[in-house]
């Protein structure tokens, strides 16, 4: 009844990925009922009836990497809702509305280099950033992507971030652990220690960060100390969301509804915020 | 422009109800045991015309406690879903300045970027009867200082309650319609008009005011006293309990909850009232918490009341009514920390 209904559509599982022990990757269609068109940085609303709802970043959106009238969702067991749906097979039916967030609109990304720094779970929402910068690939000079965490078995997306790393002129891709296990050559030690071998060229360049909250502060403070500007550093901050729509008020964030003016901020409109992170 | 002032006989009451029941669910303050309750009435209920501010305020029957949001059934994984039907709409009959304030803060909330159309149609279809008050009904209000002693919208009609007589003002024309239904529309006498401005006149000896600034400065205020220890202070009396938030007319936020049938085929999405006050509020999958102690958690429900909802909505938070700090445990009070922000006088 709401003017956004908090009725959801069913979307069929077209593939599934078991990332690692925790997280799997579900390839599934798009909700159909409107134009279903978001940007990165947006999320969906995912239930199945009975069990609850739970806001998911979109790790794919449709026709970027993804099949037309599909959407990708990285599912990590944590509650109840997550734990049953990483269950779900092939076939099976998730329920489905959104997109929703704020559109920031791609020209604040667009510049001569492009940093993504992913911390975890962080890179599932910054792979639609990847996937349509590559997509564009003319629009940048440099794209660096930076991935950490915690061990090699919890590293997400490898293959991809393999195929990305094959692309060598295209874009430089560094993966860090911070505890290497048997078998690992990379590199190890926590993400701010690869930010050395970024290209030093802040002038024109735009950071995107996503990972957990622990992580914020170091990164955005070594940015700035290479050079970013403030309103071109780019955060995805998380909050508890139960409508996705602005009026639960579980997400709102000193004046801020994440859900509507977030999750993606830049780091210049929310500094100055005692709990952002 | 005057309004029209009419007599209303006290005997018309129960017409008025009986009329306001033709089109609407009429609710009114009823004594229940030692307390008043919003209830719904009929003809002859005992309608308690002089009763105190009640625990709950009239957001209850916008924003229900608990709401279907939609219905579901099906098997194996496939559901069908169906939206409530729409009740017959609300008549409020006696609401005192707090609640009409109230309504209008819920109003200014739900017409921000997403329209709740559950809500605003609610509101916008209800009838609503206001009343004024002679004396403070709550040693802890601070009304007159909020602005919501002489507030009357959004009001259809306003009573004046001058124990010999009852004056209606008519607000809206179909509040007049109404009116002209169940009285003969007999305009105040001359005499009546002046005992009414001497009562409202009068009216402000009785309800003292508490706060030396006006209520637009809270934005301002709050932000200076960001790191001020008045907030420990009070937060290290704070139980987590959520009756603050329970209680209080402006408060709108709420969990999503799926209840359903032991085998799954049929349930419903159901909302219920939440508050930022409680343990949890604000904690994200994974055991994150983003306002984790007593102290951030209380200052951010003052701070959304008198400088997150202004600065949103247009509209200050809190109306003054004082049962937040009547029902708190501890006694917490919003007027003392707004007293303390505003500085000495």
């Amino acid at each position: 009844m709401a003017q956004v209904s908090m009725i959801p559509e069913p979307c069929r599982i077209l593939e599934v990925h078991r990332e690692t022990a925790k997280e799997v990757h579900f390839v599934l269609e798009a909700p159909k009922q409107a134009p279903f068109q978001p940007e990165p940085g947006q999320f969906v609303m995912v239930s199945l009836p009975g069990i609850g709802e739970a806001p998911i970043s979109l790790a794919g959106l449709p026709g970027e990497g993804t099949a037309e009238n599909a959407i990708e969702l990285l599912v990590r067991k944590a509650g109840r809702l997550t734990t049953l749906v990483t269950r779900l097979a092939v076939g099976d039916t998730l329920y489905v509305r959104g997109p929703y967030g704020r559109r920031v609109g791609w020209e604040q990304f667009e510049g001569s280099n492009l940093l993504l720094i992913a911390g975890g779970l962080g890179l599932a929402p910054l792979r639609p950033f990847v996937r349509r910068a590559l997509l564009r690939r003319d629009q940048f000079r440099h794209i660096d992507i930076l991935a950490g965490a915690r061990s090699p078995e919890e590293l997400l997306f490898r293959d991809e971030l393999l195929a990305w790393k094959a692309r060598r002129d295209d874009v430089r891709v560094l993966v860090t652990v911070d505890a290497a296990s048997d078998g690992w050559g990379g590199r190890i030690g926590v993400i701010t220690t690869l930010f050395d071998n970024v290209h030093p060229d802040t002038e024109d360049a735009v950071a995107v960060i996503c990972g957990p909250p622990v992580m914020y502060r170091h990164a955005i403070r070594k940015l700035l100390a290479m050079g970013f500007y403030e309103n071109r550093v780019w955060l995805t901050l998380e909050r508890r969301m139960k409508c996705g729509i602005g009026l639960c008020g579980n997400c709102q964030m000193s004046g801020l509804y994440l859900c509507q003016q977030g999750p993606l901020f830049s780091y210049r409109e929310v500094r100055h915020l005692k709990e952002a992170v | 422009m005057e309004h029209e002032i009419y007599r209303f006989p006290r005997g018309r009451l129960d017409a008025l109800v009986e009329r306001l029941g033709r089109e609407f669910r009429v609710v009114a303050p009823v004594k229940k045991a030692d307390q008043h309750v919003w209830e719904e009435v009929r003809p002859g209920a005992p309608i308690a015309l002089d009763y105190p501010t009640t625990m709950l305020p009239p957001r209850q029957f916008f924003a229900p406690q608990r709401e279907v949001l939609f219905r579901f059934t099906g098997s194996d994984g496939l559901y069908r879903f169906e939206e409530p039907p729409v009740e017959r709409p609300l008549a409020l009959l006696g609401v005192h300045g707090c609640d009409l304030t109230g309504l209008r803060v819920m109003r200014s909330f739900h017409e921000s970027s997403c329209r709740d159309r559950v809500v605003t149609d609610r509101l916008d279809q209800s009838f609503v009867v206001g009343l004024a008050c002679w004396v403070p009904c709550l040693a802890e209000a601070f009304c007159r200082d909020m602005g919501s002693l002489e507030n009357e919208i959004p009001a259809d009609l306003y009573l004046w309650d001058l124990g010999e007589t009852l004056l209606v003002k008519v607000l809206k024309p179909r509040g007049r319609a109404v009116l002209a239904d169940v009285s003969a529309l007999e305009a105040a006498t001359a005499d009546e008009l002046v005992l009414l401005r001497r009562r409202v006149r009068a009216r402000h000896e009785a309800f003292p005011t508490h706060l030396k600034f006006p209520p637009a400065k809270l934005p301002v205020a709050l932000e200076a006293a960001e790191a001020d220890i008045l907030w420990d202070a009070n937060a290290d009396r704070c139980l987590s309990c959520g009756r603050c938030n329970l209680v209080c007319p402006t408060c709108t936020c709420f969990d999503v909850q799926d209840i359903a049938t032991l085998d799954g085929s049929s349930g419903s999405r159901v909302r219920s009232w939440h508050g930022c006050q409680l343990p949890g509020f604000s904690k994200v999958a994974g055991g994150h918490d983003f306002r984790p102690t007593r102290t951030q958690q209380l200052r951010y429900r003052i701070f959304r009341k008198g400088k997150y909802m202004p600065e949103r909505y247009g509209m200050v938070g809190c109306t003054g009514c004082g049962r937040c700090h009547k029902h708190c445990p501890t006694h917490i009070s919003i007027r003392d920390i707004f007293r303390q922000v505003g500085g000495p006088a």
